[in-house]
């Protein structure tokens, strides 16, 4: 099983029309539950029973020696009169928005842009995949070289960045965390149009330039709409992403300056390994995990696509 | 179908290309000179004397083999596991299978830091700790829900015909999965094996937590050891980060193709 | 399984129990090399083997909390004394060492007194000297200071008229690698000590807040103020960091005239900048503040690092055989060799066999005779404070906080 990819019918092509089929003949010939069951008691065990006991943990005062104490609500209460929590919850809905807002038209027009069959595009596409395999602490160390203040890009251009003081200003911080994390992700979201770009029928285009329609006018009138899905896909992952991000956040500013850019993932990640307070930790990574579940289901829900399957058979 | 150049999306790919390349500049170029040369040169300065000497660290081998470990390891549960629960969710009647999808969902949604405390706590009290078992678990754990959004995307693009084609055959679903919707998913696949093995390889957060010792070290630890209490190696490390993503740019150089064909289906139609 | 969680933090089993075989932890950077060796020479003579353990960079403290108290539980580790291993002794996982000195003396004798009282908790010593000091320094490029025509300043009041004089040339006067916080945290201990003498910080950790509202504590909060406004650091140093290499850069290329920083400072250069450490590199103590009540000669900065003991070991004989080491002369001649300063009594001896024989025995003069050596207040304060502390280090440098917002927040740290 590990060399899934060997494929018994190799030459079945991949469909590329994509009529609306009758609802076919139920049960038979389907895949039971045993099929999803596996996978269901793995994820289970390595991802929702370490949640059960951050629900345990949220409820008590613990900071990682002896042993925890029940605390009641006290955590609960602690987090909701703590100003720095709520800033910090803003603060993540800031960089959740700002990042769909800047990565989402970015990724569209290079996916669509990479979906040309042209060499050149080729080339310059694993280019642009780079940032993706660089790990955290490389983007760290080289995007604080190219912005280092006195010998990087903003010694070179005072007329746009001043004194260089990103790093030491609010929105200039915020800035640059929108702007690494859109280096950095833009490639995935990058191929997810790239693909989907592929995948729309060229008979809708000579259909357009028979109908005389330009280019910007195809772009909007097929092209976008012909995304609509993905674009729902990839802004589910951006906004799921964006809310719960906080390596860029460490590596970049540590939450700074003061707690500035302290989003409520890396406001965790401090309470829980710098000030090991673990049950508040586990409160506030409790209170992420539903405030990102519940905007990813709102969304799930409002794009149907947990009811895809039906859509497409139920015609 | 050949079409007149486009200008704008020219200049624009040049733009892009700047963005992206110039962090990738000061970084080739800062591996190829000394701790010395690099400080004076400054990161956007042109190297004067060239050398190979950050590019001959010896320590490494051992966190190579440990990340290609973790690595393989991780897609293969990967494969494992998640092709059967896409097919389950794409082509099961029971209400159970869709619940299970929608839990994978909202699996999406849990940051791997949030239940980072309860994992080292069971991986301890598992024997795990320290152990390279240890890390290959919740990391594939956490690489599944992704994993399961894109084969499902691309197993709903298979044409309920050809299922019924085979089902009429009287195939059982065993048949099915291996004759037509493995087959047919291979681009998905491909998609999953170079996401799973980007979260394997660039792993940071479980191996920091879960191991210890040097002989369970991971290629994102061993960068770490150019991290000193004050200060960096910047070109050793860079060096470093040049070698650890060879593989896996080779990877993807390879399944470019399938890749995006395996994109092609994400996020359904 | 809240059961479960409490049999995890309760369990203070030693690692493998029953084996032959102590665990060292420590720090993993570039001393390790000597450390193992060190390792292997026990090695050779003790039935009990020791394993050193590293735990790399930054995240040691996070790591050493969360293995301390389960079955990984090492038998000795490394630390900075004081804050860093307090809630290890409330939690009553150490060993106090009164045993080990009682049968022999020297574990305590053979260290300078300044050095071994920083892992002195409540009353008890919890540690035993290993590494190296680091002291914190002015460091200066002397052909910037000759250029503007000035000294290295030895009062609190020429250093502000120098700071003048060097911004007036277009010199940034003080690098400061205002991005990792703890640099800007170092003129805090110096300023505070120097005016209110070491008693002011000590008893805020002992859990007096009031001490933070004192005239006192205005007084070198306002001079602190003074001197940033005087446009000292520049306006950008929130965004360079010294752990990048950002700071020492601007030192070495003339960019900044003065940094202050630990002793390590030297060798970073070393090895950036050989030719500047050769030429041009001065280094010297804090200015003294006229009326201040603290000792010109105090210093601060890391005191040192310590091994302190696990109560859990099941080898305590061989833990005490191990820690004889931390005196011996091969352990003190590999320390310097790599450019670590021992406090052991017998440092002197070995000094000209150091990497920079000048530079180390000034450093050594200065730590034998300091009547107070100001542990780092990040280290001071249990690890719980360190957050709350850098931020408001941080704004009150940028501004955002004022005088008393700064002595509100201080008054808010997790006592010790």
């Amino acid at each position: 099983m590990t060399t899934a990819t060997a494929p018994a019918v190799d030459s079945v092509e991949k469909p590329g029309a994509r009529e609306r089929a009758k609802r076919p003949g139920t049960g038979v010939g389907r895949p039971g539950f045993a099929w999803a069951a596996p996978a269901a008691v793995f994820f289970g065990l390595f991802a929702l029973v370490p949640l059960a006991l951050v629900v345990v943990l949220s409820f008590t005062r613990w900071n990682g020696l002896g042993s925890p104490e029940f605390a009641g609500l006290e955590n609960w209460s602690k987090l909701l009169d703590d100003p720095v929590m709520v800033k910090s919850l803003w603060l993540s809905l800031l960089l959740t928005v700002l990042g769909v807002l800047v990565q989402t038209p970015i990724s569209i027009l290079l996916g669509v842009w990479a979906a040309g069959h042209q060499r050149n595009r080729a080339v310059l596409s694993a280019i642009y995949f780079v940032p993706l395999l660089l790990s955290i602490t490389a983007v760290s160390v080289l995007w604080r070289a190219v912005l280092d203040p006195n010998f990087g890009v903003p010694s070179q251009a005072k007329w746009l960045f001043g004194d260089g003081n990103l790093f030491g200003v609010q929105a200039s911080a915020l800035g640059v965390l929108v702007f690494v994390s859109t280096w950095q992700f833009t490639p995935l979201h990058t191929l997810l149009y790239q693909g989907a770009a592929r995948a729309i029928p060229q008979v809708l285009y000579q259909a357009a330039q028979i109908d005389g329609a330009g280019r910007y006018r195809q772009f909007f009138h097929i092209t976008l709409p012909q995304l609509r899905n993905t674009i729902i896909t990839s802004t589910i992952l951006m906004v799921v992403g964006g809310l719960t991000t906080f390596d860029t956040v460490l590596i970049l500013t540590q939450g700074g300056p003061g707690t500035d850019t302290t989003n409520s993932a890396y406001y965790m990640y401090q309470k829980a390994f710098k000030s090991f307070d673990f049950g508040m930790a586990s409160a506030i990574a409790l209170l992420l995990v539903l405030v990102a579940s519940l905007v990813s289901l709102v969304m799930v829900r409002l794009s149907g696509y947990d009811k895809m399957r039906s859509t497409m058979e139920g015609v | 179908m050949r079409k007149r150049p486009h200008y704008l999306a020219g200049f624009g790919s040049l733009v892009w290309l700047f963005v992206v390349g110039l962090p990738l500049y000061v970084m080739l170029v800062a591996t190829f000179q000394s701790r010395a040369d690099y400080a004076a040169n400054g990161p956007l300065g042109l190297p004067k004397k060239l050398t190979f000497d950050n590019y001959l660290n010896d320590g490494f081998a051992q966190y190579f083999l440990n990340t290609v470990i973790v690595t393989v390891s991780v897609v293969a549960i990967i494969l494992l596991l998640v092709p059967p629960l896409a097919y389950a969710i794409v082509r099961s009647d029971g209400k159970a299978t869709g619940r299970v999808f929608r839990l994978f969902l909202l699996g999406l949604a849990i940051p791997s830091q949030a239940v980072i405390v309860p994992m080292f706590y069971l991986i301890n009290e598992a024997g795990l700790y320290d152990n390279l078992i240890g890390v290959i678990l919740p990391t594939a754990a956490f690489a599944m829900p992704v994993c399961v959004l894109i084969l499902t995307g691309v197993m709903r693009d298979i044409t309920p015909e050809l299922y019924e084609a085979m089902t009429v055959d009287g195939a059982a679903p065993w048949r099915i999965f291996r004759q037509l919707v493995l087959p047919l998913s291979k681009g998905g696949l491909s998609t999953v094996i170079v996401f799973s093995s980007l979260q394997a390889w660039n792993g940071f957060l479980f191996p920091l937590v879960l191991t210890q010792s040097a002989e369970n070290k991971v290629i994102t630890m061993g960068l770490y050891d150019f991290q000193t209490e004050h200060g960096v190696d910047i070109p050793g490390l860079l060096a470093a980060v040049v070698l650890s993503m060879l593989p896996i740019l080779l990877v993807y150089l390879f399944a470019r193709r399938a890749l995006i064909q395996g994109l092609m289906g994400v996020g359904g139609k | 399984m809240a059961l479960s969680l409490a049999a995890c933090g309760g369990s203070a089993a030693s690692s493998d129990g029953g084996s032959d075989t102590i665990h060292v932890l420590v720090y993993g950077d570039a001393t390790n090399k000597v450390e193992k060796q060190l390792v292997d020479t026990f090695n050779k003579t003790s039935k009990v083997k020791a394993v050193l353990d590293t735990i790399p960079g930054a995240d040691y403290q996070s790591k050493l909390q969360t293995v301390i108290s389960g079955k990984q539980a090492p038998d000795l580790f490394f630390n900075w004394g004081g804050g860093s291993i307090k809630p290890y002794v409330d939690a009553g996982l150490l060993m106090p060492l009164d045993d080990f000195i009682a049968k022999n003396p020297d574990l305590k004798s053979n260290f300078l007194p300044s050095v071994f009282n920083t892992a002195v908790v409540d009353g008890k010593p919890y540690g035993v000297p290993m590494r190296g000091t680091q002291p914190v320094l002015l460091f200066s490029n002397k052909k910037a200071l000759q250029k503007a025509g000035v000294t290295a300043p030895r009062t609190w009041a020429e250093l502000l008229t120098t700071v003048k004089t060097l911004k007036a040339k277009g010199v940034t006067p003080i690098a400061l690698g205002g991005g990792d916080k703890w640099p800007t945290q170092m003129w805090f201990q110096y300023i505070y000590d120097r005016v209110a003498g070491p008693e002011l910080f000590q008893k805020a950790v002992d859990g007096d807040k009031q001490v933070w509202a004192s005239e006192d504590s205005k007084k070198a909060l306002g001079m602190l103020k003074e001197l940033i406004d005087a446009g000292a650091f520049g306006t950008n140093y929130d965004s360079v960091k010294f752990t990048d290499g950002g700071s020492p850069a601007l030192l070495a290329t003339g960019k900044a005239a003065f940094e202050l920083m630990g002793s390590w400072e030297y060798s970073t250069l070393q090895d950036a900048y050989p030719d500047f450490v050769k030429s041009d590199l001065g280094y010297g103590t804090f200015p003294t503040v006229e009326g201040g009540k603290g000792d010109p000669d105090n210093l601060a900065g890391n005191t040192n690092n310590f091994y302190s003991v696990l109560k859990s070991t099941e080898h305590p004989e061989a833990v005490a055989e191990f820690l004889k080491l931390m005196y011996s002369d091969q352990f003190v001649k590999d320390q310097l060799s790599i450019g670590n300063l021992p406090t052991t009594t017998n440092t002197p001896k070995f000094l000209d066999g150091s990497a920079n024989p000048a530079y180390s025995t000034f450093q050594y003069d200065l730590v034998k005779k300091a009547p107070a050596f100001q542990l780092s207040w990040d280290q001071a304060f249990p690890p719980a404070a360190t957050t709350t502390l850098h931020q408001a280090i941080q704004q009150f440098f940028n501004g955002q906080m004022g005088t008393d917002a700064f002595i509100a927040a201080m008054q808010n740290l997790p006592a010790a």
